[in-house]
């Protein structure tokens, strides 16, 4: 059976690089307007193939919580999500780890002067070449036996949180921040060595609780 | 009372770089004066200046990318018109990363961000890679090679993870071909310009070891010439004559003081091409210009 397997990596302490990219963001890129949150992520998404889903699952996650490569239990958080790769096995999903994503949302309270209503864009960055990826697919390979590991998406994932009108500008913004096209505009990606994707846009005014 | 940096080089200390002291130091090997400059300084203080270093190191620790935090530094404006206008520019490994994250590299259109320094892609290897290799200098506009003779064959340490040229606009790398904008490739100690590892030690397209704007004055380079301003500096065990050198200075004291093959470096602000000699101010890097223009 085939599955589609996630792992998202979150560090336990202050994360150094987010904080300088908000500075960064704020301070010099005039985001200020609009940035009111950020997060990263190591990622990994997967398709992989074993006998069944109870399987996979135990395997995998044994894997990654002993190999550093991915993750090391005692700076990282991190959730596995294991799903069937067709859409109707797709619904239901088995989940591990300790890194409740659906609820972090770092809103920073008083940021994003506009006032707008919040969304949250989860982007993909990759780099160009798959060597990282080949290189992953390999390490993962050789420590999980009855299960083939058949494509890798690894690459870093920034949640960005922006006030925004609606989602689409919230994508827009999300992109200008990202995508380095000159010394003034963008800062996580340089495009011609790293692609990106957005893998979500969540509307977070449904909820409110985040806030604050 | 702010030091005044009226013809003197100055060598930009961004938090996290570490190759400052050296820099200057090389600076001053060849007479020039020579100065840091912290990156919070009031960026007027430059206007003076007869050239400006970016060292190597890891400027804000390198996070998100190598170079990309100190590219969007307050100080970049004022570098950016300096450079601009001609004065002489020079970025060493994680300088060459700034100034390629601001765009003043290649600098076709100005602050554009046309390239990346990528990771390293080496045979059954990843990551950091130090060691020494060979660049050949080629037909430039580039003032800061104007000391060596064209395809000669330099030996210069190289100690980078990210050293990668990389594009993804074909027709730019044309254009900077064409342009004579690809000042130093890597190359073996006989000048052969192979893209193997190691002889091309990260993989960049072109072999490309040191990249100039089309007028000449900036230049971002990934080895490390302040790691071989001096004769000590320099391995026995090297290959070529620079080697041999060396070799033959082995326990005199005296012939370590000898320059180093990356020397002319700096030595090239005194020649023809790059001079700009102190007291002239902001009008020395025009004189750049002025050269290059009488030789087309």
């Amino acid at each position: 059976m085939k599955f589609w397997v996630e792992l998202w990596v979150r560090l336990k302490v202050v994360d150094l690089v987010q904080q300088t990219a908000w500075m960064t963001l704020t301070e010099k890129l005039d985001f200020n307007r609009f940035l009111c949150g950020l997060a990263r992520y190591s990622y990994w998404g997967m398709e992989v193939e074993g006998l069944d889903r109870e399987g996979v699952v135990r395997e995998v996650d044994r894997v990654i919580r002993m190999d550093s490569a991915f993750t090391n239990q005692n700076k990282h958080f991190y959730r596995l999500m294991v799903r069937g790769a067709d859409a109707a096995a797709a619904e239901k999903i088995e989940e591990r780890g300790n890194l409740n994503l659906d609820r972090d949302f770092p809103v920073v309270p008083g940021s994003g002067g506009n006032n707008g209503p919040i969304h949250a864009c989860d982007l993909l960055i990759r780099e160009q070449g798959g060597e990282r990826e080949n290189g992953f697919t390999a390490r993962l390979q050789t420590r999980l036996p009855g299960v083939t590991v058949r494509g890798m998406k690894a690459g870093e994932v920034w949640r960005i949180l922006v006030r925004s009108k609606d989602k689409e500008e919230a994508v827009r913004l999300v992109e200008e921040m990202a995508v380095t096209r000159s010394r003034r505009e963008g800062l996580l990606l340089n495009p011609h060595y790293q692609r990106h994707e957005i893998m979500r846009t969540t509307d977070l005014n449904v909820s409110k609780e985040w806030e604050g | 009372m702010s030091k005044s940096f009226a013809g003197k080089v100055a060598v930009i200390q961004f938090p996290g770089v570490n190759c400052e002291y050296e820099t200057v130091a090389a600076a001053r090997s060849v007479g020039l004066e020579a100065e840091l400059f912290r990156w919070n300084l009031d960026p007027g203080l430059l206007e003076e200046s007869l050239a400006v270093v970016l060292p190597g190191g890891f400027s804000y620790q390198d996070r998100i990318r190598a170079g990309v935090v100190a590219a969007k530094d307050h100080i970049m404006d004022k570098l950016s018109q300096l450079a601009s206008t001609g004065r002489p520019l020079l970025g060493i490994c994680n300088g060459a990363q700034v100034l390629v994250e601001s765009g003043f590299i290649p600098g076709l259109h100005w602050e554009r961000v046309d390239l990346a320094l990528a990771p390293n892609v080496m045979a059954d290897r990843e990551g950091y890679y130090c060691n020494w290799v060979h660049l050949r200098n080629e037909r430039s506009p580039c003032a800061w090679t104007s000391s060596f003779r064209e395809e000669e064959v330099i030996p210069v340490p190289i100690a980078h993870a990210e050293g990668r040229f990389v594009t993804d606009d074909t027709g730019m790398l044309e254009q900077i071909k064409k342009n004579g904008q690809i000042a130093l490739r890597y190359c073996t100690s006989s000048g052969l310009v192979d893209p193997a590892f190691p002889v091309n030690p990260n993989g960049s397209m072109e072999n490309i070891a040191g990249v100039c704007n089309r007028e000449g004055n900036v230049l971002a380079l990934m080895p490390h010439p302040e790691r071989a301003t001096w004769l000590r500096q320099v391995p026995e065990d090297l290959e070529g004559e620079w080697g041999r050198k060396r070799k033959a200075a082995a326990g005199r004291n005296d012939r370590m003081e000898d320059e180093g093959p990356g020397r002319r470096f700096f030595a090239s602000l005194l020649s023809g091409k790059g001079a700009a000699l102190p007291g002239k101010g902001s009008a020395g890097g025009i004189s750049l210009l002025a050269e290059k223009e009488g030789r087309e």
